[in-house]
């Protein structure tokens, strides 16, 4: 059912809404989401990680190229088809959840002049 | 791990908190996050924020989890509660250590023999060590003379050996080793070695008397720190279940608790209001019930969280 609990947390939605756009390394993604979010979701690196880990165990995400800058590696992650699929879902059923409210929403009353 | 020879302020903490993650890990993907946490911490502070350095401590937390839940569940669930029963057993004996050298040199290569993953090596340890305490908490000399009592050495200030309980208590910890053992044993698998650091937790267990676990004395530090003790490994347990969505860590926490249910067992003789379990030598009242009550129930969501993690994994 469209407006069931989900299994996809707020950073986890935002992490594959931001990999959306094409590759990106571990800076990238915190910054594309802090756009994304418009500033609301800063993800600390240790919970970007843990959720990167967890996104490529499952098979959401995969790493598309690796690079080394400044002599450090740097992988970039890109979704997979089972990322995609799960992101435009969870979209849509967040979607179908609003509609639910905003089509009842009456527009606020104004007072009797 | 890259090491530069000039470490700025803030790389200096970050490979500090690194060490949270498990070494393999570190070695992985440890450079790549030390660049990520350097590039989003832009201005440069000389400390990190606070949410940072919890995040990475949670993470790390969470990646030991990760790599202590591989392999086969039960066998290593098994082996952990065994490893936790040789640590109780030793610590039991630490400190009546000159009365029984002998003894508790035993028990230690039996400590040693369960972390090393040699399996029938142990058994036979333990049921060596287990049968003298049989002969002793029975009153029959058995390969030497110990005999009850046997008292504690000076600066451990601890009650006689055995002496707060009944017999079954301390040969149930055995039994339960040696039957842990031998369902290893009988399993030809290869065990994982474990850490040297769990001999730091024998002076730990030694110095809050784990032969009267099942007691809590109002006012006592030692009792105050053995129960917080409990809870706090009981609660990792808990976590780590939820993390890895794996029972191995209930399994061994029940398989460690067991010796505490088989001793509030052995002392049911009454079941007046106040005074709800009488055993020998002390009576335990609604604390003690209360306490054992928190460590099964804690024991019971170890067991139950990883299969509601496995139906409802959060990404």
């Amino acid at each position: 059912m469209a407006t069931g609990s989900s299994s996809v947390s707020e950073p986890t939605y935002f992490i594959l809404a931001a990999l959306l756009d094409g590759p990106l390394h571990g800076h990238g993604i915190i910054k594309r989401v802090v756009d994304l979010s418009e500033g609301r979701i800063r993800l600390p690196v240790g919970t970007l990680y843990g959720a990167l880990d967890r996104l490529a165990a499952n098979g959401l995400i995969a790493i598309d190229h690796e690079e080394v800058v400044d002599g450090r590696p740097r992988r970039y992650f890109r979704l997979t088809d089972d990322g995609t699929g799960l992101v435009l879902a969870e979209a849509r059923r967040m979607q179908h959840a609003a509609s639910i409210v905003t089509a009842r929403a009456q527009p606020p009353r104004t007072a009797p002049s | 791990m890259r090491r530069p020879t000039a470490l700025t302020g803030p790389e200096r903490w970050y490979r500090w908190l690194l060490r949270a993650y498990p070494r393999e890990y570190r070695a992985a993907h440890g450079e790549e996050m030390i660049a990520t946490l350097l590039e989003t911490d832009g201005d440069g502070r000389a400390v990190p924020w606070p949410r940072e350095a919890l995040a990475l401590v949670a993470g790390g937390a969470r990646a030991r989890a990760l790599g202590a839940g591989r392999g086969p569940a039960w066998a290593d669930g098994v082996h952990l509660g065994v490893t936790v029963l040789a640590v109780l057993n030793l610590g039991v004996l630490v400190p009546y250590a000159r009365s029984v050298p002998v003894w508790t040199a035993l028990a230690a290569v039996t400590l040693f023999a369960v972390t090393r993953g040699w399996v029938r090596t142990a058994l036979g340890l333990v049921a060596l060590v287990g049968g003298k305490v049989l002969a002793v908490v029975l009153g029959h000399p058995w390969l030497d003379q110990t005999l009850l009592p046997v008292f504690s050495d000076g600066v451990w200030n601890a009650p006689p050996l055995y002496s707060r309980g009944g017999p079954v208590a301390p040969v149930a910890a055995y039994a339960l080793a040696f039957l842990g053992l031998a369902v290893l044993a009988a399993r030809h698998g290869p065990l994982r070695r474990r850490t040297w650091r769990w001999w730091l937790a024998v002076p730990l267990t030694a110095g809050v008397d784990p032969a009267s676990w099942l007691m809590v004395e109002s006012g006592s530090p030692r009792a105050a720190v053995r129960v917080g003790l409990e809870l706090a490994l009981l609660c990792l347990a808990v976590w780590a279940g939820r993390v890895a969505a794996d029972p191995r860590w209930a399994l061994a926490a029940a398989i460690a608790l067991a010796p505490a249910v088989v001793a509030c067992l052995e002392g049911v003789t009454t079941s007046r209001a106040d005074v709800l379990v009488s055993f020998h030598g002390f009576s335990a009242g609604r604390q003690e019930l209360s306490h054992l009550g928190v460590l099964v129930l804690l024991t019971v969501a170890a067991a139950a969280v990883p299969l509601h993690a496995r139906r409802h994994a959060l990404l």
